[in-house]
């Protein structure tokens, strides 16, 4: 299965390559408007912040292309801040629009924990094909110092401090805010389930 | 749930129940100004002069607590229901009675028809294991066991435990006392005494028999704030803790020191880093040693091969100065670099990684060594002493920008006596980011102290789990048998 992943420069893309290659995807690393216009699979990765992420992907009208795509009917998987920039708006620096693919905003984590949180973190969902094989309460790798809470898309959530929302899916639009990559098994496996089992 | 202490009015604290030793905070008003406690707080309040004269003498105090709408939980010198009325009728929501839960359980039941058994808590006071009444003046003859027992009959459900030994010198609460005590009653208990960090109330919320805990000098002295006592005591399991294994690298080799002297070679870090990946590691830290001396550019290449490896975090340090060397770091794969000799030359260092990079990617590898009853840092591989406080130095460093502190104790470290706990205990208590124990682990158990005694949020080892003394499974298995999440 061939999947697009997004070059963006505000990204780890190496490891997500490594850990798509590892569960079996061809990966095309590439910033080409024309590729990802006509990609069935599409992966939008993300680190720092969300502001410089926006700025990359509406600079290099990334924006426009991934929405002809998800028109034509590929999935698309967001990681990090990548997932982040999937919703309407973060409050990160002052107000930044996001490419609005899911409704609702980012917003820092709430509560008096140090942010950002950085580690392991157990996450809550019902069934859906994104987690297949994965038990409820798995913990998962997280970095991050902003969240969306309570989205309308939310398919798992965790707690630091307050609870937050880990993953979202609208249609064929899915998010996750933590690394995958870094999660060991149980993240390989969402990158397996988003690679074989999502049309 | 706070605690007031009360003597002659005025907010005090007794250091192991001493009235000779007294650390005054002042009149109600002011403590409770500085506490800023909304409404409904629930608040224990102690009355010193009642538990010892054997009468109450604080009744005011609690009627100004209540008119400001807190709910009190008030002991001291109940010895009879016409004392328990007293209380009960200042405002008093519950009361605490501990003298003569041993002297008198006549008494104790019939406070129980009198009021409830829901309002009535026993505190049940020891030391060394024997209860002590009377403000802690003097020891009972009538064994723990059939004053449980006794409590237990009236119907009671909740007693407040206090281990006088840790009480008032935040030396972290009786964890073994509380576990035992989930062996011998079916009570719950509310802790007392010794809760003196985040990560004590964290241990203590993890404790199935524990409902609760009085927090007195912590919250006194500004340690933290309530709000950030409840929200670690609201989900304590949410969080796995993380056990680390590391590997000392020279010249792409894993190698191995005692002391940090004395290396030989132990094998390929790529063989070594999928077995713990397999195993259940939760991270993988990598220092390369020679690199101190030499610069990173030789273990970039030993980095990507390990990055290429895993898929789990990986932390890597070892003669990292510059934000280029940053750089070079996380490029081969690296998720956070750990700086330790070059942060202490140059502190702005962490500032500037910090922001280029975001303070998740900065860990403060801190070297420390007992210096009398203080910790002092040290560099370059542990050859060089500072004169630097370790505990000012990991404070001014989370200032800075570091997500993280990987403490090592040069005294301990290959020694598998166990982790220092009263240096991870001095950090843990002064910086609100996660400390990793590391240096001195030979058992399972060093590593479940570290987290529930230390407050460290992961514990690491090197040739423990190279050796396959132990192996991580064995650790996580024990860390849960003792109540601690892992993944």
């Amino acid at each position: 299965m061939n999947v697009t992943l997004i070059d963006s420069p505000v990204a780890n893309t190496a490891n997500i390559a490594r850990a798509l290659q590892a569960v079996g995807a061809d990966v095309r690393l590439t910033r080409d408007a024309g590729v990802i216009a006509a990609a069935s699979k599409i992966v939008l990765p993300g680190v720092g912040s969300f502001r410089a992420a926006m700025t990359w992907v509406i600079a290099n009208e990334i924006d426009a292309v991934i929405r002809r795509a998800i028109a034509g009917g590929a999935s698309l998987l967001g990681i990090c801040v990548g997932h982040q920039i999937l919703f309407d708006a973060s409050e990160e620096m002052g107000n930044t629009a996001g490419l609005g693919l899911v409704r609702g905003n980012v917003r820092k984590l709430q509560g008096t924990l140090p942010v950002p949180q950085i580690g392991w973190n157990r996450v809550q969902f019902d069934a859906n094909p994104l987690f297949d094989g994965v038990a409820a309460g798995t913990p998962f790798y997280f970095v991050n110092s902003y969240a969306a809470s309570n989205a309308e898309a939310e398919i798992a959530s965790a707690r630091y401090g307050a609870r937050f929302t880990a993953a979202v899916q609208s249609e064929r639009v899915f998010g996750v805010q933590f690394h995958p990559e870094k999660s060991s098994t149980a993240g390989l496996r969402v990158l397996r389930n988003f690679v074989e089992k999502i049309r | 749930m706070p605690s007031l202490d009360i003597l002659g009015g005025r907010v005090v604290r007794l250091s192991r129940g001493n009235f000779s030793a007294v650390t005054k905070y002042g009149s109600v008003d002011a403590v409770l100004e500085k506490l800023s406690l909304p409404a409904g707080t629930p608040l224990h309040v102690v009355d010193l002069e009642g538990s010892r004269d054997g009468r109450p003498g604080a009744l005011d105090v609690v009627r100004r607590l209540v008119r400001r709408d807190l709910r009190v939980q008030a002991g001291g010198g109940v010895r009879t229901p016409a004392d328990a009325r007293l209380w009960f009728d200042a405002g008093a929501e519950r009361i605490v009675v501990g003298t003569i839960t041993a002297d008198d359980p006549r008494l104790l039941e019939q406070l129980v028809g009198s009021f409830g058994a829901s309002r009535i808590i026993p505190a049940v006071d020891l030391s060394n294991g024997a209860i002590r009444i009377a403000g802690w003046t003097r020891e009972t003859a009538a064994p723990l066991a059939s004053v449980l027992r006794r409590i237990e009959q009236t119907g009671i459900e909740e007693i407040l435990v206090t281990d006088i030994a840790r009480d008032g010198v935040l030396a972290g609460p009786s964890l073994a006392l509380y576990r035992r005590l989930a062996h011998e009653t079916r009570l719950r208990v509310i802790a007392s005494g010794g809760v003196s960090t985040l990560g004590d109330i964290v241990s203590v919320a993890r404790m199935p028999n524990v409902s609760g805990c009085v927090i007195g000098r912590a919250l006194l002295d500004g340690r933290f704030t309530l709000t950030e006592a409840r929200e670690r005591a609201a989900a304590p399991n949410a969080m796995p803790e993380r056990i680390i294994p590391c590997l000392d690298v020279c010249d792409g080799r894993v190698v191995k020191g005692i002391n940090f002297a004395g290396i030989r070679d132990a094998g390929d870090p790529v063989e070594c880093v999928r077995r713990y990946e397999a195993e259940g590691a939760d991270e993988i830290v990598v220092l390369d040693i020679s690199a101190s001396d030499r610069g990173v550019a030789t273990s970039v290449e030993t980095v990507r091969r390990i990055a290429d490896a895993i898929f789990i975090p990986l932390t890597v340090g070892g003669g990292v100065r510059s934000v280029e060397d940053f750089r070079a770091m996380l490029r081969a794969g690296a998720d956070r670099v750990a700086i330790n000799t070059a942060a202490v030359q140059r502190p702005e260092l962490i500032g500037e990684a910090a922001k280029e990079f975001g303070v998740q990617a900065v860990v403060l590898s801190c070297d420390a060594k007992r210096v009398g009853d203080r910790f002092e840092v040290v560099i370059r591989s542990g050859k060089e002493s500072t004169g630097i406080d370790a505990v000012e130095w990991c404070r001014r460093a989370e200032q800075l920008g570091v997500g993280e502190i990987l403490l090592t104790s040069v005294d301990r470290d290959g020694t598998n006596i166990g982790y220092d706990l009263d240096l991870l205990r001095a950090i843990t208590a002064a910086v609100r980011i996660s400390v990793i124990a590391s240096g001195g682990a030979g058992t399972v158990e060093h590593f479940a102290d570290a987290i529930a005694s230390g407050g460290a949020r992961a514990a690491l080892a090197a040739s423990l789990f190279h050796d396959r003394r132990l192996t991580i499974s064995d650790v996580k298995a024990h860390l849960t048998s003792e109540g601690i999440p892992v993944r």
